[in-house]
């Protein structure tokens, strides 16, 4: 039990979010702004950010008299100028022929009488905060991107950014689905998908449980769902990721929300676009990257971010690496870099029974078969009295081909491997001599996986552990990575 | 009965004794609110309504206030699904809620005399406590407006099952008295405020809703 609970250390809860962060990073000016779209869009509009186009903006019931319902284009969005939540957004596909009306993303149409009495609705404050008279606005439908539109069921996916003290700290995607009623609200069955900051790559699927009262409790899923071609939601490759992370830090500098949500959109003729800046962004984010916040704001709380890229290389240099264990997961494999740390336990246990371990640098060699030990690690490790038992041997130092080794291996073998340590004895070509060397079983930890394995105790190399073939089946071995000494 | 001196002089000087003991209810059900919000993560319509309702209950006994409660609900949700049908401005709309309301709640106590089903003494429920339940109505529908009906139905469920612990607490007669002849305790529950107003640490509801995070990390434990 204690041990589960030092991981709930990691996670951010409402609480914390509220006191710690929303309330000492965002003044409330910066919250005003962020609540009020127009304003937002304003502001974002100086920086060259790119929001949805307005057509038309509803102050009073007098515009909405004499709004001229033919200026506006085929399809549009109508949204509550201070609207929380994603509430009272009505999207338009197109006008229905011959009729007073316009058709939604369900097929169903909306007469205009209808759509007046739920402008009207938005004036009255019925989607605003506290109530507050609100201005209704009409503006430009996204188009989504090709790519995302594929996993959507109609609506809009949008990314969430979550930026705190100039560093993007984690994002998600927000997918429509059928019963969203092609919205993005988590709330409603939208599905969330995680997304690795360092390379803008899909995590974790999950979708909130649809019972009334698990309504927090979410599911993995694997795939999209109701859709004519359903896909799996991992792996996806998010386009222009940088260029994301970029927007979502600028918005945080023109809103100086220290704590902020970016909701972008992928716009296929104009790319990134924002929709809204959240000053208190929701918390499920952990949920679909399976990690927590609290851990990832701690770390950069105190560093000083100068500019955007810098706050970028940050991210991904601290917060990537979440796709390589994804990887694991289609494949069925683990990844394992060329040189890895890898732990190495004691041979003996400790005097109160615990065992010990030694990080070894280890080279993944699939040129060979048997795995090597070098001999200085070998006695570190407990093998001391194994190695000096088979160095005071006499034999041969060399054999000159593997048949004499085998010949007197066959003749000595009980002699060559009398010490308890010694499992075998090996023929080995090394320094362009056969050589016979003795074999010991260890035990290691490879990608969190525990084995016993054997190997060849050499003289010292480069690398403490070289494993060879006969233990890398299964794994994927990863070349990008060397060590930083 | 014999009071504290304190207690004393406070009723010798006017203020009665219900007026207290109310007073003192209001304490305690802000303070069960708070600790439900933030150590449980459940959430209610403002502490208002939970407070009033507590309150109504303790006048009308739980099994009244909770059958009175289900039938304000039940009334207020047909009446709306009608009404927002029909256009016309927010509050005219709340307005007609609360005349069918009226009228249901009255049926509804003709009903009860007629056939009995369990709720004999209807006719003893003050009004103003009746009165008080039927606003949970406006709060019912205004976030059924906003949100949506699933969040409203759970709010509503959080914020009775509030009032219902408020008004356990508050009807034993121990309490009462042991908090009237200890007014000190607003004071305690002002530190209890206090603290709770500080807490940064996961609700209850926090560690349901993130046990698939932490599930996730023993199965990883290198992360």
């Amino acid at each position: 039990m204690r041990i589960q609970r030092s991981k709930y250390k990691d996670i951010l809860g409402l609480n914390r979010r509220n006191q710690e962060y929303v309330r000492p990073y965002n003044s409330p000016s910066a919250k005003r702004l962020a609540d009020n779209k127009i304003r937002t869009k304003k502001a974002l509009a100086k920086e060259g950010i790119k929001t949805p186009e307005v057509y038309k903006l509803i102050r009073n019931k007098q515009q909405l008299k004499f709004l001229d319902w033919n200026s506006l284009p085929k399809s549009f969005v109508i949204k509550p100028n201070q609207g929380t939540g994603g509430n009272g957004i009505l999207v338009f596909y197109g006008k229905k022929k011959g009729e007073d009306g316009w058709i939604r993303p369900n097929g169903t149409v909306m007469s205009v009488n209808d759509i007046i009495l739920h402008i009207e609705n938005i004036l009255d404050g019925r989607f605003s905060m506290g109530n507050k008279k609100d201005i209704a606005i009409i503006e430009e439908r996204v188009r989504t991107d090709s790519l995302l539109k594929q996993y959507s069921y109609k609506g809009v996916p949008d990314i969430r950014v979550i930026c705190f003290n100039g560093v993007p700290i984690m994002a998600m995607t927000r997918i429509p689905t059928k019963r969203s009623d092609g919205t993005a609200n988590l709330h409603s069955g939208a599905i969330c998908v995680g997304i690795d900051i360092a390379t803008g790559i899909t995590t974790h699927a999950m979708q909130m449980n649809t019972s009334a009262l698990l309504s927090d409790i979410y599911e993995e899923i694997e795939m999209t769902q109701d859709l004519r071609e359903n896909k799996p939601l991992r792996g996806i490759h998010i386009p222009n990721w940088d260029n994301i992370l970029e927007i979502a830090l600028k918005c945080q500098r023109v809103s100086k929300l220290g704590y902020i949500g970016v909701d972008i959109a992928l716009d296929a003729d104009h790319g990134p676009i924002v929709f809204e800046l959240n000053a208190r962004p929701g918390l499920g984010i952990q949920v679909a990257n399976k990690a927590g916040l609290r851990w990832r704001l701690e770390k950069v709380k105190d560093v000083e971010v100068e500019s955007i890229k810098r706050g970028i290389r940050l991210a991904k240099s601290i917060f990537g690496g979440e796709v390589e264990e994804s990887i694991e997961e289609i494949s069925g494999r683990k990844v394992v870099n060329i040189n890895e740390k890898i732990l190495v336990y004691q041979k003996e246990k400790d005097k109160k029974g615990r065992e010990k371990k030694e990080y070894a640098r280890a080279f993944m060699d699939t040129g060979v078969l048997t795995s090597r030990i070098s001999e200085t690690f070998a006695n570190r490790i407990g093998f001391l009295t194994t190695t000096r038992y088979f160095n005071n041997l006499e034999m041969p130092k060399k054999f000159d081909s593997l048949k004499d080794a085998q010949e007197y291996i066959d003749k000595h073998e009980k002699r060559l491997t009398l010490e308890d340590g010694i499992k075998r004895v090996a023929k080995i070509v090394d320094d362009g001599g056969i050589k016979i060397r003795p074999v010991i079983e260890i035990k290691v930890k490879i990608s969190g996986e525990e084995k016993e394995i054997e190997v060849v105790i050499l003289e010292d190399s480069e690398y403490h552990l070289v494993l060879g073939r006969g233990e890398l089946k299964g794994y994927l071995i990863d070349t990008s990575k060397t060590f930083k000494n | 009965m014999n009071y504290s001196p304190f207690t004393d002089w406070l009723i010798q000087n006017g203020i009665s004794k219900q007026t207290l003991e109310l007073l003192v209810a209001i304490t305690i059900v802000a303070t069960i609110v708070s600790i439900f919000r933030y150590l449980f993560g459940t959430r209610s319509y403002g502490i208002y309504a939970p407070i009033i309702l507590a309150i109504a209950y303790s006048y009308t006994g739980l099994k009244y206030g909770l059958s009175i409660t289900l039938v304000v609900i039940l009334i207020s949700l047909i009446s709306y699904s009608v009404l927002r049908k029909i256009r016309m401005h927010y509050i005219t709309r709340i307005a007609i809620n609360y005349c069918l309301l009226t009228i249901g709640l009255i049926a509804f106590v003709i009903v009860i005399k007629k056939y009995g089903l369990g709720l004999e003494n209807i006719s003893n429920v003050p009004a103003l406590a009746l009165i008080s339940i039927a606003a949970l109505s406006d709060f019912f529908i205004k976030q059924f407006v906003q949100k949506s009906l699933k969040t409203s139905m759970t709010t509503l469920v959080s914020t009775v099952v509030v009032a219902s612990v408020g008004w356990f607490i508050i009807t034993r007669d121990y309490i009462s008295d042991y908090v009237i002849n200890n007014l000190w305790i607003i004071v305690a529950l002002i530190v209890v405020n206090l603290l709770i107003g500080q807490f940064k640490g996961l609700r209850l509801k926090d560690f349901l809703r993130f046990r698939s995070v932490v599930k996730e990390k023993d199965e990883n434990p290198k992360k």
